[in-house]
């Protein structure tokens, strides 16, 4: 067990740079940058892999929860490590005060519309998303879709790991593309 | 089972019948530890391992009190409100339609109220602004920042993590909040993630103290503003804007910096010491925070305004386990397995040499062929060299390290 903590620990809290260029101001040669969602954010930090096994819906980084009660509707974003980092749901005052209905069709969609625009706010745009909507007209696809016309990608890019000198190919470093 | 048939045998039945047992122990399949139901999951260890006692692992709010409502008739009030939405025949028109759409405007406004200030401090919380600001201690937004770059219509908000680009945030931005007129305010703009030298301590990129009211532009100027200067493959720095209410009025020279201040040492800071020092007079009650990434604008800032290189990073990933060399490894491609015990300078100067044996310095090179593995050996080449040679005509493996 000890080795997989480890690992999350050293990829995420110290990001190691070995620097290449160097004079002036004073700067060392190991820059460590302590945002915790930066490597995830550059594509190189841990991911879980999850077992051959496993039931689809381990391997993420951020996913996409949605639970329906009686009267209400939640939805929130998960992290591997973190838990539920981010939620929206039709029983706070803000939405609930706008609605006809908690749980009907248009609240899955101002609700899908509202969270979107809270992951934009909080800068987590891409976002794993395991829910299969049961009709593909229902209030779940429809909530799916409002969260995708907000601006936020359901899907997540792959972990980038690097390649050694006896691999086939070196795939593109997603760091080095702009824009 | 087996062991008892094994007795069984042995003591029971004769020695004919035993002995076609003779020499053939089976050893059939046994559990390891406990079954499945019974034994711990993956998740349930890793639970145990990051398990810790909350009676030695606590955190402290240190932030404004949530502000003082009647239950009753903040309830009254809501259930006035969802009546006339119930009864208003155009919203459920719209909502039976699917085509009601609320304003995220007002669930904005409303919310910065209600909800907001929970799930910011939770996403602060996932992005560690109060673990590496605050150490053990965190504090609820109560009060909402709004923050803007660039111009009031089409300006770039800072919301709580939102990504903008060093280019759009040159000059200092507008902000504004809710205050009455008599209290002072101190805001502060810092990235934890930048820093050169000290990994733990922080930039200062903006302090202001003793705002009178909502007028930071009254306000005193300590530091004044620098743009983000994230580092080329660093990745995204979070800078942090904390608003603090003072109690008083506070003498800020220790922390005094003239001019623009472009020598970055100056600029060190740390926000645990500084909350420490003050933190009778001070408390924090507002948060947002943007991630910037580096751009192409910086080359520039970094050689007129910072008078120095600029420093470009690389991502140290872990090296490949490479086992032990072996005497006499079995069943292992001699070149390849020679070849994971070589300097790979070595190996990549050799496929170089190779390749400009066929460079002419002046001629422009011959047009790549269609079919590169098209052609013939001359001679007599050892089959592992000829996979060699179509692996680097197809531009398979090292050869792509020179390239």
């Amino acid at each position: 067990m000890n080795t997989i903590t480890n690992k999350v620990i050293r990829l995420v809290g110290t990001a190691r740079f070995a620097s290449t260029n160097v004079a002036g101001n004073e700067v060392s040669q190991l820059f460590t940058n302590r945002n915790p969602r930066n490597l995830e954010k550059m594509r190189i930090g841990y991911k879980p892999d999850g077992f051959h096994v496993d039931s689809p819906g381990k391997r993420y980084w951020h996913k996409l929860e949605l639970k329906v009660t009686g009267r209400y509707v939640t939805a929130s974003i998960r992290h591997f490590e973190n838990g539920e980092v981010l939620r929206a749901s039709t029983s706070e005052w803000a939405i609930k005060k706008q609605l006809y209905k908690a749980n009907d069709t248009s609240a899955f969609i101002n609700l899908g519309r509202v969270l979107a625009d809270r992951c934009l706010q909080c800068g987590l745009l891409e976002i794993n998303c395991f829910i299969k909507p049961p009709t593909p007209d229902g209030k779940v696809a429809q909530f799916l879709k409002a969260v995708e016309d907000g601006g936020i990608s359901l899907k997540e890019p792959p972990q980038y790991k690097p390649s050694y000198p006896w691999d086939q190919h070196r795939p593109e470093k997603p760091w080095e593309v702009v824009e | 089972m087996a062991v008892t048939l094994w007795k069984f045998c042995n003591s029971k039945l004769n020695n004919s019948v035993a002995s076609c047992f003779n020499g053939a122990v089976r050893h059939g399949h046994h559990l390891r530890g406990k079954p499945p139901g019974v034994a711990k999951s993956l998740e349930q260890k890793l639970e145990e391992s990051r398990y810790k006692d909350p009676s030695l692992y606590y955190r402290v709010d240190i932030g404004l009190p949530p502000p003082k409502v009647s239950r009753s008739q903040q309830l009254k009030e809501r259930l006035q409100t969802l009546k006339a939405q119930k009864a208003n025949p155009t919203v459920e028109k719209l909502a039976r339609n699917k085509e009601l759409l609320i304003d995220l405007e007002e669930v904005r406004q409303v919310s910065a109220t209600t909800s907001a200030p929970n799930y910011i401090k939770n996403i602060a919380d996932h992005y560690g602004v109060f673990e590496h600001l605050f150490g053990d201690a965190y504090f609820y937004p109560r009060v909402s920042l709004n923050i803007v770059y660039g111009t009031e219509d089409d300006g770039l908000p800072v919301y709580y993590g939102n990504v903008l680009k060093p280019s759009d945030a040159k000059t200092a931005p507008k902000i504004s909040y809710n205050s009455d007129k008599d209290s002072l305010w101190t805001l502060i703009l810092t990235n934890p993630d930048s820093h050169f030298t000290e990994k733990d301590k922080e930039y200062v990129h903006w302090f202001i103290g003793n705002i009178p009211g909502n007028n930071v532009e009254q306000g005193e100027t300590i530091v004044q503003y620098l743009q983000p200067f994230p580092p080329k493959g660093t990745g995204y720095h979070r800078h942090i804007f904390i608003l603090y209410k003072q109690e008083k009025k506070i003498d800020f020279t220790k922390y005094k910096q003239s001019g623009p201040c472009l020598n970055l040492p100056d600029r060190t800071f740390s926000t645990y010491d500084f909350y420490r020092e003050l933190q009778d007079d001070l408390t924090p009650s507002g948060l947002a925070f943007f991630q910037a990434d580096w751009d192409t604008s910086l080359k520039d800032f970094y050689h007129n305004k910072l008078q120095m290189k600029e420093p470009i990073f690389e991502y140290d990933f872990p090296p490949p386990f490479i086992r032990k060399q072996e005497w006499f490894p079995l069943r292992k491609p001699f070149n390849l397995y020679m070849d994971k015990y070589r300097d790979p300078k070595q190996i990549n100067k050799e496929f170089l040499m190779r390749k400009m044996k066929n460079v002419h310095p002046f001629k422009e090179p011959p047009p790549p062929l269609p079919y590169p593995n098209a052609q013939y050996f001359e001679g007599y080449v050892p089959s592992w060299l000829k996979l060699e040679i179509r692996k680097s005509r197809l531009k398979w493996g090292r050869i792509n390290d020179i390239e």
